[in-house]
């Protein structure tokens, strides 16, 4: 695994942040860990960024999704990532997975979220590929990445704004458009 | 004989906006419309195993199977040969940009086999041109540089252009779906007509994914 030390840092992070509720930071938390999943594109990296986005969801949610034992929801989740965290420092990478996979299990055991974690786990699945695809990997290596389809992802893209960032620009959309309708006459 | 090589996005992004028959309208006696092996897995063969995908797939394939959209053996391209070019292409562009000492995989096989397909085409001499929706691919071959520093900026840490055998695959020309919508409402192929009905088609394919800015849009219009 690349950039262990950084995965520490932001599992530890994330247990603070779920133990004082604050979405946007584990939201901040894993869009830092899409800057080395973009680099090393290792399924650990990715997994991370899944987990702690689906968890940033749970969190905002709080109040609407009604969580009865909020309390042992957190100390479930916390103890997961401790445990991951654990795991990674002592270089046990199997273990450090299997643990990641259990906070994720973990959220699908309250029984009312049951349905909602899936949802949250396949919409975080296309929001960090469109995370990947802003940092300049290609739309179909961020699918294979996530594991999603093209179809989902396009449309998901689709509702990003592209504005004129002069990065985005190569050639000008009247020269693209002058050369397909040379190409198609 | 010319070819429109199509990656992915255009058919998924005509498909979602109901505009498939365009393709249909577009292909004439000296064009020919291909897809690679590659490109289908990812429009038809795996979106036919996921239910919310199964319509659209049904449709992409439908044009496969009334050879309106072809595989590359149609226009004698093997299998084999253009699997082999798609490696080769694949592993060049997936060793150009580094940083921290470590190449960046920034495209995948579908987009590879796209390029490998127009170079093959090239060599021989047939005109050509790729319908890409994303744009890391474009941007590699149209503003190589403007990857290095958007990757720097996203990053937060240098992106270089480490090794330049990418220059040496070819010139390849893109096009995007806005483009393909532009030129069907040129020659009066789409149904649908009236003063609106340009601007409607080129957001429609932007919100279905295409990389295309609103001052692309105003530009395009006045042609």
């Amino acid at each position: 695994m690349q950039e262990k030390e950084h995965i520490i840092y932001v599992l530890k992070e994330a247990i603070q942040a779920i133990r004082t509720d604050n979405a946007s930071k584990l939201q901040q938390l894993s869009d830092q860990t899409i800057h080395s999943a973009s680099v090393y594109q290792d399924t650990d990296s990715i997994s991370v960024a899944v987990t702690i986005y689906s968890i940033s969801k749970v969190v905002s949610r709080k109040d609407s999704l009604k969580i009865g034992r909020w309390n042992s929801f957190v100390d479930k989740i916390s103890s997961a990532l401790g445990l991951a965290i654990d795991a990674l420092e002592k270089g046990r990478v199997e273990s450090f997975s299997s643990h990641l996979e259990k906070s994720v299990k973990l959220m699908s055991s309250f029984s009312n979220l049951k349905p909602y974690i899936q949802d949250v786990l396949r919409k975080a699945a296309i929001n960090k590929a469109s995370k990947l695809y802003e940092h300049g990997i290609s739309l179909a290596q961020t699918a294979k990445l996530l594991g999603i389809t093209r179809w989902e992802l396009s449309e998901y893209v689709g509702q990003k704004t592209v504005n004129n960032n002069p990065y985005k620009t190569t050639i000008s959309g009247k020269k693209r458009a002058e050369m397909a309708l040379e190409f198609f006459a | 004989m010319k070819i429109l090589i199509l990656d992915s996005g255009p058919i998924i992004n005509l498909s979602m906006n109901s505009l498939l028959y365009i393709f249909e309208k577009l292909k004439s006696k000296d064009m020919e419309i291909i897809i690679t092996p590659s490109v289908k897995t990812e429009v038809v063969d795996y979106p036919l195993r996921i239910k919310r995908f199964e319509l659209g797939a049904l449709r992409a394939q439908q044009l496969i199977e009334r050879g309106i959209i072809c595989l590359p053996e149609k226009i004698g391209i093997t299998a084999e040969s253009l699997s082999q070019e798609t490696k080769k292409v694949l592993s060049v562009i997936n060793s150009t940009l580094k940083t921290d000492g470590e190449y960046i995989r920034i495209v995948s096989e579908a987009e590879s086999s796209c390029l490998a397909l127009s170079k093959i085409l090239s060599d021989r001499k047939i005109e050509n041109i790729i319908a890409i929706d994303e744009r890391t691919t474009r941007t590699l071959f149209e503003k190589p540089e403007n990857l290095e520093s958007l990757m720097s900026k996203k990053l937060h840490r240098k992106v270089k252009i480490a090794n330049n055998d990418f220059r040496k695959l070819g010139n390849f020309r893109f096009i995007r779906s806005p483009e393909i919508v532009f030129v069907a409402h040129k020659k009066n192929l789409t149904n649908l007509k009236g003063n609106r009905a340009l601007e409607a088609l080129l957001y429609a394919t932007k919100y279905k994914g295409s990389s295309i800015s609103d001052e692309e849009i105003k530009s395009i219009k006045k042609l």
